[in-house]
């Protein structure tokens, strides 16, 4: 915008040849000045992607999500056996693994505080990391269109201390 | 229809390269992929392959001129960044983890 | 001329769609924002634009009209029966209501039982149909329909811009009529692509819905593109800035835009790796884009810019455009992406891009060619009034959907609670929408105003350089009284006085001695003069054509299956009755085609339009067989439920059988022709052909024989597919050798007169390479297991 309007004040053209303003708008402005932008823009995105990524862990806590159309049902590696209905529970500090698949169709994992979204696809597992760094409670939505009820599609993440969690894993209510 | 090919056919085998790249990273993290295989090699000849391909055409451009000053050019241009677009697009391969 | 009477129709269509969709906005659900995503992109965007390319490409190209005037007439009947369809379906309440992009397992019979998915996936093909045959037809057009001299360096910049587009839309469509096939035959015969537990997989899908709809994005950009780059110098009183560049940076733009299409899919699950090659790919596609506004920028500092109308608009486009190619890059970036994927971010991304990138560029556009179509200057001055509603009403709206987006509000939840603190912001929002809409319906207003009661105006107003000025406006229907001889980019700042020699009739063809529509045919790079082509007349044939092609897409709706298999017989029929008419049953020799030099007919060469337009068109189904493949591939590797419990294993006879056919097929049309030529019978070639069609045809059906059941298992239904892409090949293979056979009888083959076997030999081949890939494919699972 501010390159665009003072060609409207000039009133006479500058008599430079095209090829000189070729050098200019088009080798400089067009090429160079995105591509080292977006070169770097890229690199940065890798290298936080990376970071992101399920990468092994030594106190890595697993959970899986299952979701169908309109529910979540969650279970436990730590606590076989052990399901809850529409509230995930977590240790908080600790990375956590979550396994999340669908039972019919596409839904998508999204806790918007711990970690972008991953979708649940029917036959498929997808390993989502995500890690609350204080206790206490977040909300997490489904964010894949999935018909009549999606607006009510959501669902609570707990993170506990490491008290209660223990708490919860021995079957005491949290 | 020369020129007109001289034009299209660098970026159309870019895209071919590519997709090949694609291919063979998805095929690496399949249950296809025999186990003690390492994939990052597999993948870095790949890339390579894709990038040579490129450098390739751009010296048959080159050498064998379009009559039309304008097409040569432009072919020569495309060639060129069709050269770069293989060696950017597939980078990848050389730095991230292949099938987290 | 009926083609012009079916554009002009089409622009009116088009033109009418725009404020509707402004009026459904995003505020009335689920059944409302599928159709508003549906409308907006399919029956808006591409026809949209595809009519302003129909009517003003051939003045720009300085050529009397399309290559094909029968098949934008045909293309045009369909768009509007299938346009037609969606609307009643909408009224009926049977609309789809599974968001734009149809995602499966959602959009299987299982969860979407009514007949609401059916309609869009039949009547958008149907409408895909339509948009193949004018880009087949512009491609054509605009390599070997030009004025004698407008080399590939002088084309003026639209039509380089078109030519791209028409080439994407032969690639990129293919595998988006795909995806329709199969999910179609999943919902209709239950064969199961994508249910899992039968070795389907969802995820194909959507890789075939963004392989077509990433260029799509670019497909509804790149016309805009064009329109600014023709607009923007005239405006500026001077030339465009780095022709060459322009020209580089839509080519490479167009096919870099194939490499994007994960990117839409980064919270799939795909392994980092595969998101980095598409997050590089898509900031490397935003370096072509910046070049190309740069360029303009650059041609505005060069020239003396003036504030007209048009350029106004283009001003909003550069507003708005850049921040959406920001967010876009922002977008790019993967852990962005997870974070802001299916929110109101997207949404208003894309808004800026397709309303900033398409909608403001198409309104200068329509502005600044106003007096070709009515010959009239604007006078009423309503269009800044809209011009200043529109503009600052978008920018309200969607800035306000940016930051609701980041608040975290998803795209398609219907209403949302008090306590999330999004109320004020999406009134603003509501508000801004309210505002753009009435702008967009004074535009409707002051061009109606204007074309009605305006004052006539002067030829050439904007004092542009380019052909389609050279005419009287309006401009009358045969375009130009004699096609001109151009020395330059900008023929008519080379030669003011080019318009009056053209109606003077010192061009070529100019006086119709021979008592019929002709027009030049040149060669695609240097555009010298080559055949004079012969272009029907008014015709009803495209109008029945497609409404019986309407009859074999919608009554599957009503699982009239017999019937749309009638009807595909009776599209058959009028497909040859059609060709029929063309030709010529004597040898005409050279014809005077005007300054002093003579052509042969194009009924006379061994590469008519037709040979073209087949080779375009064999093109868009090569990309569909490979899409086909590539699904099959997919599968394969990453579906849950594989590998099936058995591989089919081919027979001695069976390979022997494929091979022979292929050879047969290639052989025979070559053999008909050599013949042709040396003035002997045809018939041994075109019977070894026939005979090479049956031989691959049964090679394909033992196929079906060793799988008798589709709907067991995903391998089993792609095999099917496989077969049945053969089959489909070599039958219209056979019907198009039949055909010659017939047209050879009647006389309507000679020594020169071979363009008709030539074109039965690029069938031929095309169904005899793609059968022995597709069988190669079926069988070497089972050689290998």
């Amino acid at each position: 915008m501010a390159l665009l309007l003072p060609a409207f004040r000039r009133r006479e053209p500058r008599a430079a040849p095209d090829d000189r303003r070729q050098r200019l708008w088009l080798w400089g402005l067009g090429l160079a000045f995105p591509s080292v932008v977006l070169a770097t823009l890229t690199g940065y995105g890798l290298v936080v992607g990376e970071r992101l990524l399920p990468h092994a862990a030594s106190d890595l806590v697993t959970v899986t999500a299952e979701a169908r159309q309109w529910e979540w049902r969650f279970g436990y590696a730590d606590r076989p056996g052990q399901t809850t209905e529409n509230v995930l529970h977590i240790p908080a500090g600790r990375p956590v693994d979550v396994q999340i698949t669908s039972l019919d169709v596409i839904h998508s994992f999204w806790v918007p505080r711990l970690a972008g979204k991953l979708d649940a696809i029917p036959g498929h597992v997808n390993v989502l990391r995500i890690e609350a760094t204080r206790p206490g409670t977040y909300r997490g939505l489904s964010a894949e269109f999935s018909g009549e009820g999606y607006l009510g599609h959501t669902f609570r993440v707990e993170a506990h201390d490491p008290a209660s969690w223990g708490a919860f894993l021995r079957g005491d209510a949290p | 229809m020369r020129d007109v090919l001289r034009l299209s056919v660098p970026l159309a085998l870019w895209l071919a390269g590519f997709s090949g790249v694609y291919a063979l990273q998805g095929l690496t993290c399949s249950r296809h992929w025999p186990e003690d295989l390492p994939a990052r090699p597999a993948l870095l000849v790949g890339w390579a392959l894709a990038v040579l391909l490129q450098a390739v055409l751009l010296w048959l451009i080159s050498r064998d001129p379009s009559p039309s000053r304008f097409v040569q050019g432009t072919s020569l241009a495309l060639a060129a960044v069709s050269l770069l677009a293989a060696a950017w697009t597939s980078m990848p391969v050389a730095l991230t983890s292949t099938c987290l | 001329m009926f083609a012009l009477g079916g554009v002009l129709a089409m622009l009116i269509r088009a033109q009418l769609a725009s404020p509707h969709s402004a009026f459904m906005g995003p505020e009335v659900y689920n059944q409302v924002f599928t159709m508003h995503g549906t409308v907006m992109m399919f029956l808006f965007a591409i026809p949209f634009f595809e009519a302003m390319t129909v009517y003003l490409l051939p003045g720009m190209l300085g050529t009397r009209d399309m290559a094909y005037p029968r098949l934008s007439a045909y293309g045009f009947w369909c768009y509007l029966i299938g346009a037609a369809t969606m609307v009643v379906a909408l009224v009926l309440g049977l609309a789809p209501a599974d968001g734009w992009f149809m995602y499966p397992p959602l959009t299987s019979t299982e969860y979407s039982p009514g007949i609401n998915a059916d309609v869009w996936l039949l009547a958008i093909t149907f409408i895909e149909v339509s948009a193949i045959a004018a880009a087949v037809e512009v491609v054509v057009t605009v390599l070997r329909y030009r004025a004698a001299g407008m080399s590939l360096s002088r084309m003026p910049i639209f039509a380089w811009y078109i030519l791209v587009v028409a080439v994407m839309i032969l690639t990129a469509f293919p595998p988006m009529i795909l995806g329709s096939v199969l999910l179609e035959t999943e919902r209709a015969l239950d064969w199961p692509f994508f249910q899992v537990d039968k070795g389907g997989d969802a995820l194909l899908w959507q890789h075939l819905f963004w392989l077509f709809g990433h260029p799509e994005v670019y497909i509804i950009f790149l016309p805009a593109a064009g329109m600014i780059a023709t607009i923007l110098p005239v405006m500026a009183r001077t030339t465009l800035l780095g022709y060459g560049w322009v020209v580089g940076a839509a080519v490479s733009l167009a096919v870099l835009s194939f490499g994007l299409w994960v990117h839409h899919m980064f919270t799939t699950g795909i392994p980092h790796m595969g998101l980095a090659f598409f997050s590089a790919a898509s900031t490397l596609v935003a370096v072509p884009t910046a070049v190309q506004i740069f360029a303009w920028i650059g041609t505005l500092w060069k020239g003396r810019p003036e504030l007209h109308l048009p350029m106004l608009w283009i001003l909003g486009f550069f507003a708005t455009f850049v921040i959406g190619g920001l967010t876009g890059v922002m977008l790019a970036v993967v852990p962005f992406n997870w974070q802001v994927h299916d929110t109101h971010f997207v949404v208003a991304h894309l808004h800026y891009v397709l309303i900033g990138g398409y909608v403001f560029p198409m309104v200068a556009a329509v502005y600044y060619f106003l007096p070709i179509i009515t010959g009239r200057t604007r006078f009423f001055k309503l269009g800044e009034v809209a011009f200043w509603l529109v503009v600052p009403g978008f920018h309200v709206t969607f800035l306000a959907v940016h930051l609701v987006g980041l608040l975290g509000m998803r795209r398609r939840i219907w209403t949302y609670a008090p306590e999330d603190g999004w109320a004020i912001i999406n009134l603003v929002a509501s508000v801004g929408g309210f505002v753009t809409a009435i702008g967009f319906a004074l535009i409707v207003v002051d061009i109606a105003v204007n074309a009605a009661v305006a004052s006539r105006g002067r030829r050439n107003p904007w004092g542009a350089g380019t052909l389609e000025w050279a005419t009287a406006i309006p401009s009358p229907s045969y375009n130009v009284a004699s096609i001109p001889e151009v020395r330059g980019r900008y023929p008519l700042h080379d030669d003011p006085e080019i318009a009056v020699r053209i109606a003077r009739g010192e061009g070529y063809l100019s006086w119709p001695t021979r008592k019929r529509r002709e027009t030049l045919v040149v060669g695609t790079s240097r555009a010298e003069p080559l055949q004079v082509a012969v272009l029907p007349g008014n015709d009803g044939l495209p109008f029945v054509m497609a409404v019986a092609t309407a009859v074999v897409f919608l009554a599957p709706l009503w699982d009239a299956y017999r019937t749309a298999g009638v009807a595909l017989l009776v599209v058959i029929a009028l497909a040859l009755r059609w060709a029929w008419s063309n030709g010529s049953t004597r040898d005409e020799g050279p014809l005077d085609a005007g300054r002093g030099t003579s052509l042969p007919s194009a009924w006379e060469v061994p590469d008519p339009p037709g040979w073209w337009g087949s080779l375009f068109l064999l093109l868009a189904d090569a990309t569909m067989f490979g899409s086909l493949l590539f699904g099959y591939a997919f599968l394969w590797t990453v579906a849950p439920a594989w590998p099936p419990a058995s591989y089919v294993a081919p027979g001695l006879l069976d390979v022997l059988l494929a091979l022979v056919g292929a050879a047969a097929l290639a052989a025979g049309p070559r053999l008909a022709a050599r013949a042709l030529l040396a003035s002997r019978g045809p018939w041994i070639g075109l019977l070894v052909a026939l005979a090479g069609a049956g031989a691959l045809t049964a090679a394909a059906a033992s196929i079906w024989a060793a799988r008798p059941d589709p709907t067991s298992h995903a391998y089993d239904a792609t095999l099917w597919l496989l077969g049945g892409f053969v089959a489909l090949h070599t039958t219209l293979a056979a019907i198009i050798l039949a055909y010659v056979c017939f047209r050879v009888a009647a006389g309507y083959a000679s020594s020169v007169r071979i363009g008709e076997t030539r074109i039965a030999q690029l069938w031929c081949d095309f169904a005899g390479s793609t059968g022995l890939v597709a069988l190669a494919a079926a069988w070497l699972p089972g050689v290998f297991a």
